[in-house]
């Protein structure tokens, strides 16, 4: 059952969103290859929720145009609608219906025949590992565990699209590590296109193709994981010990390979263009100028750093 | 069509697994029945031709829509603020579809607990008629009744933030629309000025047609006009419910 597509799954032109005087998104620029994972990186208040709910056709775009598997999402929403599914940031379960009922209900919105129904709920039952559970009122379930049944409904329509809005927030390690397994086997076994976002630099980090880092309403940077993180060019140097280090600054300063020395209480942060090749050539520079040399890390840069870089503030939780 | 019944069946299972709602919803009609009943009919024997009992169930029934209906505006809004309704918005069906759902399991509900009241109040010697027509005009004036008045309740909780903001403002048309009729008087002794006012309001419409349909009085009004008036009610109510759903959901 792979629906692998090398075409466009997932496109924007100039998207915006005014509520009020407030511009929620302002002129994002959007393409997503069908069978990726693209992840959506960016503080709260971002935009983010914005964008998938015009994208998932529950918001209209103030300005600029949305296509999501090649349909316009507001001209022609109900054949965007057949072919997507959705988990919304916050839990949206009926507390009062079991597991069971809350599948079935979804199939048969979208008219699904009853036997369709049954086998597309058992499969993804022993999917997301809810058998013993699905049954139960959803009242009686764990975060965890509405997730993935929430998961599993976006799930049910077999949609060429998924949109997963902050799909880990609230959970524990353990339980987000297995929503990353899920996503990945999606992409892999079914050929799904994911559209994700996140406020976790590590989900993007370890799940995405692509990231786009989104910061009040525009998208200020794209690419692979990798490649915006090498973009950055620079790692840092950390060596920390004791005595005077104000001879080992100047005499680093000096060096052609190093951008920047900041002090820190216990030592220094020494930025370089490659942390493997030049840790050598710092520590032989910290000898016999008073500074006893105790510990020293390289540091790559992060997503986080990336993020920093371009918005000039810290991804805070 | 096949989303307004899922979504009819949805309610429904959640209505018959919540106990309280199924108490309350039961025990009310009987409450309303022997207070009316017992309270008033010993002061009062007879209204216009009709024993007292008998006079008293269309404006119980009509009480009874008016509370169920806000109970059905109340459903939608506890989904909406839930986000619940956003299964609804991203699935391919149409928006007036979801409204219907909820009306339909609202009328329902309405329907569960007329049988109650019409056993209850034959059992303190109402006079019920046996006329099977009767009992299908009851029915469908009823339902349209109910439509009608639950279309304002989800029109309004379609725009409430809050569910205390909902029942302030559903409170302003719940009471005067039941006392602004011929619920508790006949129409035939109101002052002119009154009864100009009963007569703008399709409660009215409803209690005439049932005094004259099932419960053995005579009507005041034409038939065929309280059939058009309710069922424009009806209509209405769900347009502007249907209005007032698409503005929120922009
Ligand atoms: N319905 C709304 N009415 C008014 N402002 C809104 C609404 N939804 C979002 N916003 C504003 O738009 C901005 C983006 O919000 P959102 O897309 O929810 O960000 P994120 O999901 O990245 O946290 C925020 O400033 C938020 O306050
Ligand atoms: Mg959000």
């Amino acid at each position: 059952m792979t629906n692998i597509s090398t075409h466009t799954m997932v496109a924007t032109q100039g998207l915006t969103k005014q509520y009020g005087s407030v511009s929620a998104l302002d002129g994002v620029d959007l393409t997503v290859p069908g069978g990726t994972i693209y992840a959506l990186l960016g503080p709260n208040g971002a935009g983010k929720t914005t964008t998938i709910n015009i994208l998932t056709t529950l918001a209209q775009p103030s300005a600029g145009s949305a296509q999501v598997a090649g349909f316009d999402v507001v001209r022609q929403p109900d054949e965007v609608r057949k072919r997507i599914g959705v988990t919304f940031q916050d839990l949206v379960l009926d507390p009062d219906l079991t597991g069971r009922q809350v599948l079935d209900i979804h199939g048969r919105l979208y008219r699904q025949p009853t036997s369709l129904r049954r086998q597309r709920i058992d499969e993804l039952v022993a999917l997301v590992q809810l058998n013993d559970a699905i049954d139960r009122l959803v009242k009686t379930y764990s975060g965890g565990m509405k997730r993935r049944l929430e998961l599993a409904r976006g799930l049910m329509t077999d949609p060429q699209v998924v949109f997963l809005d902050e799909p880990t927030q609230g959970l524990d390690p353990q339980n987000r590590a297995t929503i990353w397994d899920y996503v990945r086997m999606l992409r892999r076994e079914r050929g799904l296109t994911l559209l994700l976002t996140t406020h976790y630099m590590e989900e993007a980090e370890a799940l995405a193709d692509t990231v786009g880092i989104i910061d009040g309403g525009r998208k200020v940077a794209e690419g692979t994981p990798s490649a915006l993180v090498a973009a950055l060019g620079a790692d840092r140097i950390r060596i920390s010990g004791s005595g005077d280090a104000s001879h080992l600054l100047s005499e680093l300063r000096a060096l052609p390979f190093v951008d920047s020395v900041t002090p820190f209480e216990r030592g220094l942060e020494v930025g370089v263009d490659s942390g493997s090749r030049r840790i050598a050539e710092v520590v032989a520079s910290a000898s016999g100028n008073g500074f006893t040399v105790e510990d020293v890390s390289v540091l790559r840069p992060s997503l986080g750093d990336v993020f920093l870089q371009y918005t000039g503030r810290a991804l805070r939780d | 069509m096949n989303a307004t019944i899922t979504i009819w069946s949805k309610h429904m299972t959640k209505f018959f697994r919540n106990r309280e709602e199924l108490g309350g919803l039961l025990l009310q009609p009987i409450l309303w029945v022997v207070l009316f009943g017992v309270g008033m009919g010993a002061l009062v024997r007879n209204v216009d031709g009709s024993d007292y009992m008998s006079f008293m169930l269309p404006g119980v029934l009509a009480l009874t829509a008016l509370g169920g209906a806000v109970g059905g505006g109340m459903a939608l809004l506890d989904e909406r603020l839930r986000g619940i309704l956003k299964e609804y918005l991203a699935a391919p069906i149409p928006r007036l579809s979801i409204l219907m759902g909820n009306a339909a399991s609202t009328v329902t509900k309405a329907l569960f607990q007329a049988t109650i009241i019409l056993v209850v109040g034959a059992l303190m010697g109402a006079h019920i008629t046996g006329n099977p027509l009767g009992w299908v005009a009851l029915v469908v004036l009823l339902a349209m009744f109910t439509i009608g008045f639950a279309g304002i309740a989800l029109a309004f909780a379609a725009r409430s933030k809050s569910i205390m903001g909902y029942h302030g403002l559903i409170f302003l048309f719940n009471l005067p629309l039941l006392f602004a009729s011929n619920a508790l008087y006949p129409l035939v002794n109101m002052p002119g000025w009154i009864k100009a006012i009963a007569l703008a309001n399709p409660t009215t419409y409803l209690i005439d047609a049932l005094r004259g349909l099932t419960f053995g009085g005579t009507a005041s009004i034409a038939l065929p006009i309280s059939f058009a008036v309710t069922t424009l009610f009806a209509a209405l109510g769900m347009a502007l419910a249907l209005w007032s759903f698409r503005r929120t959901i922009r």
